[in-house]
């Protein structure tokens, strides 16, 4: 019997070992100290190591693009690490060509900060800001889509091009127990450098959609980061082929509004793609427009119109609708916004009008 | 079949916040070889094929598609809408290539069901037999797929 409870009680005294070892193990291996980064040879920093160098970067004010909040399933947020990244990750390797694996490019999401890194970023994101903003107005522009107009508090003023996107952080709530950043286009001209507005369409379940539509209220605050980037007005004398559809149609927008602002006398067709009238918004300032602009036109495109709409605009899916109007579009230029799907639909129209592909711009997510 | 370590491995980036917010296991806590091979049993049982699953989501995913986003009937009794969004999805198991973030709304107006899948679904079926965990919010139930899409 006392064998045995000796026995036992080594046991016990083992185990309370292990679990202490373990323990020491966890507080101190697992623990990164102070990290240096290196950024394009120049700028220098002192971070606390163990986290992602997204959200370290993040945290030192420099944002690195990135749609997906971090989670490695955009493949936007690539940077040049030249040293200290450790090896390529499974889950970096799909999104990273034979050619930037060469060029030690990584996904700042999926690398941790662990020892002293060399990066390089491009100039422009040391532009980004991020801004506090009070929200000025929401309207429903379709039962689906909502415009935010956002008045800009701290920095009171943003610089962008007409077609560029910001980040919009959602706070933690009933859809997410962590601030999360989705990507939006800024709708509204740049000349209006303090307020913007952003078009966001309801998409059931979104984390960021949900809680613009049913938690922002007029007067809320809110976080958001930019500008991003590189959609945007060609400087060409070539005809504009637009085409959008739902949400898509914000960069557009803003790229006609600063259009009309500055006299561009480019040629312009804008083809916006709707399932019916209810679909369709903005009409009014886009006839606006076509008054403003030299050689404007707006042409909306139903594909399935309800007989109470009375429609006697175009019918058809948006891409059937560019295939009709447009004969040549070899001298032409496009600018897509929309879903993935409809950019695929829309580019192959748009070859098969003899378009090169590197006249179509859109922004590649 | 006793699950392997590289199961082990393929089902850690099944969990929440790794490759989806919400992951792909749902409640799901049994190891993956036991939840890939009850749905195998069940497929088996519904005298299908996950080829046969996968290529009748796959078919009605490529007509929907059509609609750019719009409902488009297929087959004069399927309401099929394709919605996507920006970015791509890894396969937790390990293979290059990536799966666009689509979503797959098929109503059969027949018999009033709906399934909704996403293009991640439909290659973990084909390439893998995998359904998803219970409970997870793309889980699909091999019996409900193959009643609601007539396979």
């Amino acid at each position: 019997m006392t064998a045995l409870l000796i026995a036992v009680g080594v046991l016990c005294a083992i185990n309370t070992g292990l679990a202490l070892l373990l323990m020491l193990a966890a507080a101190t291996l697992g623990r990164v100290g102070p990290c240096r980064i290196t950024i394009n040879g120049e700028k220098e920093m002192t971070v606390a190591g163990g986290r992602s160098l997204l959200a370290t970067l993040k945290d030192e004010r420099i944002f690195i693009p990135s749609a997906c909040g971090g989670r490695g399933s955009c493949g936007l947020c690539k940077v040049t690490v030249l040293e200290g990244a450790g090896p390529l990750l499974p889950t970096e390797t799909p999104w990273l060509t034979p050619e930037e694996q060469k060029a030690n490019i990584r996904l700042a999401c999926q690398v941790k900060v662990r020892r002293d890194l060399q990066i390089r970023i491009p100039d422009e994101l040391f532009q980004v800001k991020q801004y506090r903003a009070r929200v000025a107005d929401l309207t429903d522009l379709t039962h689906d889509i909502k415009q935010v107009t956002l008045d800009l508090e701290d920095p009171p003023e943003i610089h962008f091009k007409a077609g560029q996107y910001i980040q919009l952080e959602v706070p933690p709530y009933a859809l997410t127990d962590e601030p999360v950043y989705r990507a939006y286009s800024v709708a509204s001209g740049p000349a209006d450098t303090r307020r913007i507005e952003l078009e966001i369409r309801y998409v059931p379940n979104g984390i960021c959609t949900t809680y613009v539509h049913k938690h922002l209220r007029v007067g809320d605050t809110v976080t958001l980061n930019g500008p991003y980037g590189e959609f945007g007005l060609t400087d060409s004398d070539a005809e504009m082929l637009c085409i959008a559809g739902g949400s898509g149609m914000a960069p557009i927008k803003s790229i006609l509004t600063e259009m009309a602002r500055t006299g561009n006398p480019r040629r312009c067709r804008y083809f916006f793609g709707a399932r019916a009238r209810r679909d369709l918004f903005l009409l009014e300032f886009m006839r606006e427009l076509e008054k403003t602009l030299p050689d404007f036109r707006f042409i909306p495109a139903l594909s399935n119109p309800d007989p109470a709409d009375h429609w006697e605009g175009e019918v058809g899916r948006v891409t059937e609708v560019v295939a009709r109007h447009v004969r040549d579009a070899s001298q032409a230029e496009a600018f897509l916004c929309g879903s993935p799907l409809m950019i695929d639909a829309c580019i192959q129209v748009l070859r098969e009008k003899g378009m090169p592909e590197s006249k179509i711009f859109y922004d590649k997510f | 079949m006793k699950q392997s370590r590289q199961d082990d491995i393929i089902q850690d980036r099944m969990r929440p916040g790794v490759i989806t917010r919400d992951g792909l296991l749902g409640h799901d806590r049994r190891p993956l070889r036991d939840i890939l091979e009850a749905d195998d049993a069940e497929v088996r049982r519904l005298g299908l094929t996950h080829a046969a699953i996968a290529a009748r989501m796959r078919a009605l995913r490529d007509a929907g598609a059509e609609g750019l986003g719009e409902p488009v009937t297929v087959l004069d009794h399927f309401e099929v809408r394709v919605d996507s969004v920006r970015g791509l999805l890894p396969c937790p198991f390990p293979h290059e290539g990536l799966c666009r973030k689509e979503f797959v709304d098929v109503r059969n107006l027949r018999s009033g069901g709906q399934v909704v899948y996403t293009e991640l679904n439909i290659h973990l079926i084909e390439a893998h037999g995998f359904y998803e965990g219970l409970g997870a919010p793309f889980r699909q139930e091999p019996a409900i797929l193959a009643r609601v899409l007539e396979i």
